[in-house]
């Protein structure tokens, strides 16, 4: 049943909210107390955050950017931007022996001629799997070839797969059948009926909620979630359940 | 019906784009419609430069349930003696609404003499005419401003409302500067504030609901309207009072 106000109905944990600037999109939330006024706008407790420099910048420099956002309570989780390289790994490290790290992004380096092939991504992919570090790889940048490649090579590593959209449709079944340790993320997946059907076929529990905002509001897709057939238990899964499962119940 | 107020979706497209999932399956868009709680949607099929061939679709579409789909024409300048008699027979015939254009499909940007037999076509009849507009050449939305003022009794709908900021700026512009310009909402661009922006910059008055369906599934299409920071009264406009108004439904 809609009404024209919406507030969500069970606990939502963001998986997917981008902070700061990027260099062609100033953020509309300036700081972490606007972030946080926004959120409690839409109903949403908790979110996963990475820094806009790290989309097409600097994984290494966004990352350091991170930290203004994080406060003392665990609303906002860091997420920490990789890329092979020597720095871009002992940041990453250095992190995570400080206990701070539960999940990381992939940084694209495909634009850059380093393709998401084994013989460039095993030494990280091995390390992140050793580590039980989950990975978010970002779907716009990614060839879906080597995608599958390179991580059927690490069955034990756990993703989450970031922006499908429709033009992804054709890919999204086979992806979730052949990585049976992938997750896919909401924020911009519209083809009409898909997250009902996806949920009929490889269940709740590989949806992930997430905004994308500054990207995109973060309101619409929660709205679409609340307006499914899935159950009440199922809701709170993809709104919650199934990230802090992801993370390991770990806050950074 | 939310909250008493007639919803109504004002893009929408009956044909098959398989690649991208978009299957016009009553069922589907039905299930989809409902639980949003949009009344009737409005439906064209563009895929056909006859008119004719997707026209007639439409008409089989809208007839399975009329209660809850109402179809648009759509014609094309790339078959220009096709495309008065099918406007017409669309209209008087087939009881169509409204007519859609699909700028891209064309070589022709849709401020081009090509064009100008349909907007006459709706100026006689006082029709309204979406168009899709984006950053595409053909579909710049700073063109429908420049053809509304010739054509005062149609009204001239700006689908996406541009779609991305600068062509989004242009269609804000257009309808600014004239009265018969509105903007649809639809977007896969669901960037915060646009909702907001459109209905403070324009007027909640003429701003329409729009989802493409079954492209897009019309739930997060409608989410964007019910989730914006727009007053009550401005979201029973949007979501389908202006639509009435623009197409005569009581």
């Amino acid at each position: 049943m809609s009404t024209l106000n919406f507030k969500p109905r069970v606990a939502v944990f963001d998986a997917n909210i981008r902070v700061g600037d990027r260099y062609d999109e100033p953020s509309p939330c300036r700081d972490r107390a606007a972030l946080l006024r926004e959120m409690d706008h839409h109903g949403i407790g908790r979110a996963v955050i990475y820094h806009a420099q790290t989309e097409e910048i600097s994984p290494v420099e966004g990352n350091q950017f991170l930290d203004a956002w994080l406060g003392a309570d665990d609303r906002l989780v860091a997420q920490w931007s990789i890329m092979p390289g020597a720095a871009s790994q002992a940041q990453i490290e250095t992190l995570h022996a400080q206990g701070r790290v539960s999940s990381v992004r992939l940084h694209d380096t495909g634009t850059a001629g380093l393709p998401f092939r084994p013989w460039a991504y095993d030494p990280l992919l091995h390390w992140l799997s050793a580590q039980r570090i989950p990975l978010w790889i970002p779907l716009p940048s990614m060839d879906a070839d080597e995608l599958v490649t390179t991580l059927q090579g690490h069955p034990g590593l756990i993703t989450v797969l970031v922006g499908a959209h429709y033009v992804h449709h054709l890919l999204i079944r086979p992806l979730l059948t052949l990585l049976p340790n992938a997750h896919l993320e909401l924020s911009r997946y519209e083809p009409i009926g898909e997250i009902e059907a996806l949920r009929d076929e490889f269940g709740a529990e590989r949806l992930l909620y997430g905004s994308w905002y500054s990207r995109y509001a973060m309101g619409p897709m929660l709205f679409y979630l609340h307006h499914t057939r899935l159950s009440d238990a199922e809701l709170a899964l993809v709104c919650a359940g199934n990230l802090e499962r992801i993370l390991g119940g770990v806050t950074a | 019906m939310i909250d008493g107020t007639q919803i109504i979706d004002f893009h929408g497209h009956v044909g098959r784009w398989d690649r991208y999932g978009m299957l016009d399956e009553p069922a589907l868009l039905l299930h989809a419609m409902d639980a949003a709680g949009i009344d009737r949607s409005c439906v064209f099929n563009i895929f056909h430069p006859d008119g004719t061939t997707g026209n007639d679709l439409t008409a089989r579409f809208v007839a399975q349930h009329p209660d809850r789909f109402i179809g648009f024409v759509y014609v094309s300048p790339l078959l220009p003696a096709t495309m008065l008699p099918e406007l017409g027979r669309a209209i008087d015939q087939l009881h169509f609404a409204a007519i859609k254009l699909y700028p891209p499909y064309t070589p022709w940007p849709l401020n081009e003499a090509p064009w100008a037999p349909i907007y006459e076509f709706a100026n006689a009849r006082g029709l309204a005419v979406i168009f899709h507009t984006g950053p595409e050449p053909q579909s710049l939305p700073k063109f429908v401003g420049e053809i509304a003022p010739y054509y005062p009794n149609a009204n001239f709908v700006v689908g996406h409302a541009g779609n991305t900021p600068i062509e989004r700026a242009q269609a804000i512009a257009a309808a600014q500067a004239h009265p018969n310009v509105y903007l649809e909402t639809c977007s896969t661009f669901r960037n915060p504030g646009v909702i907001e922006q459109l209905v403070t910059e324009v007027g909640a008055d003429r701003v329409l609901f729009g989802s493409d369906l079954p492209l897009m599934d019309p739930r997060p299409q409608i989410g964007k309207i019910i989730t914006a920071r727009i007053s009550d009264a401005a979201k029973r406009l949007v979501l389908g009072d202006n639509a009435r108004r623009l197409l005569q439904i009581n």
